[in-house]
């Protein structure tokens, strides 16, 4: 078997999850960053590796895969000792697929459209974003209603990656414990992970520091 | 075991998405429309399947599901005769959940980026901006398609059928410039010449594609 390995930067919540996964799959791999900021995702030799020049890739003993959500599931299918981080019943695939697609088509633009003005240098954030943000939280205490994780009764990628979104934006604005008791309590449970820490815990420390450089208004 | 029941309205693509998968493994099925605009689906027994209140929801007899990409998957999975749609192999399967990832992250926010003002907010003046942005996404699927004959690869799978149901829509806003994307333009035709594309999504999409020119929008 050969080597993996992961292209992308510690601020990515997409390269998180997937550093997330590895870890609990207790893999080997390389970390390569990728500075987004200069530029070096759009390079000839990134571009080759991967035309849509985003992050996260993984190279797997010269098989390129992207999106997070694909590289995730291709992970514990190709390497998981059992199949329970992304299960194979059918009916408990279903809503793992489902919280995958909610983190794609809602849960990544609904944080980005807060984290974009700023890092566009606005100072002005219009409130429907964070109603926008308000609801997402609502809708994640539902998945929560009857279980201990976002797809039911045992951990798998859904949780990863959005523990890997909402640990970065509630940064920006925090998950109210009261509103969102099922969510706040995941939110500890998932923090308590062994190796949360290492792969998502500690690399927030860039975005910390950037949300703290910023002041804005809501309006 | 009985027939599955599709929840939807034929003017949303992920629906037509969900119609072309069932037509492919030629499976009987309930189609149940959910009248959107009368808002329908907040009614308590459409939220009781789905809370979310979201169009395509599945009734696989009382197991409910919803979200398109993770209905065509389960469909594929529990219905195919084959894999061929939704490929087991690991490597195939990485590239079409790839694809449909796209199509949630980016396909279809480009598109609602233009259509969302339209219908829900009697603003028919489309900036361009958000037109180059559907380009963007011309652009990438050509690219994509340069390994195959579809999107995924050499063969049909579901990444197809979502994003020929969103291309329905975006042509009328944006044709597609063959000189420019080939591989693209010479995609759209080839879905088109499927056996259940006609029933599937092409007259399904007729009057939402009618609705979009009598908008008389202008690209500013």
């Amino acid at each position: 078997m050969g080597k993996l390995t992961l292209y992308g930067i510690d601020g990515s919540p997409p390269v998180r999850s997937v550093l997330l996964t590895l870890n609990a799959l207790g893999l080997d791999f390389e970390y390569k960053v990728v500075n987004l900021m200069t530029g070096e995702h759009l390079k000839p030799e990134y571009l080759k590796i991967n035309p849509l020049h985003t992050v996260p890739t993984l190279a797997d003993d010269g098989f390129f895969i992207n999106d997070s959500h694909a590289i995730n599931a291709y992970l514990v299918s190709k390497y998981g000792k059992d199949d329970s981080l992304y299960p194979k019943d059918l009916q408990k695939r279903a809503i793992v697929d489902q919280r995958l697609h909610y983190d794609s088509s809602v849960l990544i633009g609904t944080g980005r459209a807060l984290t974009t003005p700023l890092r566009e240098g606005k100072t002005e954030i219009p409130r429907a974003r964070f109603d926008a943000l308000e609801e997402a939280y609502k809708t994640l205490d539902l998945f929560l209603e009857s279980n201990d994780f976002l797809a039911g009764k045992e951990l798998t990628i859904a949780d990863f990656h959005i523990i890997a979104g909402l640990s970065t934006i509630m940064l920006i604005h925090d998950v109210d414990a009261t509103k969102y008791p099922k969510l706040a309590s995941w939110l500890q449970r998932i923090r308590k992970l062994p190796y949360y820490e290492e792969a998502n815990g500690s690399r927030l420390s860039t975005i910390v520091d950037f949300v703290k450089s910023k002041k804005f208004t809501i309006v | 075991m009985g027939k599955v029941t599709l929840y939807g309205i034929d003017g949303s693509p992920p629906v037509r998405s969900v119609l072309l998968t069932l037509n492919a493994l030629g499976l009987d099925f309930d189609y149940k429309i959910v009248n959107l605009p009368a808002k329908e689906q907040l009614k308590p027994e459409f939220l009781k399947m789905n809370p979310l209140h979201t169009v395509p929801t599945l009734d696989d007899n009382g197991f409910y599901l919803y979200d398109s990409h993770a209905i065509n998957s389960y469909l594929v999975s529990k219905y195919g005769k084959d894999d061929s749609l939704y490929p087991k192999d690991l490597q195939k399967r990485a590239i079409v959940d790839q694809r449909l990832h796209y199509d949630s992250s980016v396909v279809t926010s480009t598109g609602t980026a233009i259509t969302h003002p339209l219908f829900w907010e009697n603003n028919s003046e489309i900036p361009q901006a958000r037109i180059d942005a559907l380009e963007g996404v011309y652009k990438n699927l050509n690219l994509f398609l340069e390994s195959g004959d579809y999107l995924a690869g050499d063969s049909l799978t579901i990444a197809d059928f979502h994003v020929t149901a969103a291309m329905t829509g975006f042509v009328v806003f944006l044709p597609v410039d063959a000189s420019k994307y080939p591989k693209l333009a010479a995609w759209v035709q080839r879905i088109k010449e499927l056996p259940y594309y006609e029933k599937a999504n092409g007259s399904p999409s007729q009057q939402i594609i009618e609705f979009i020119k009598s908008k008389n929008f202008t690209i500013v």
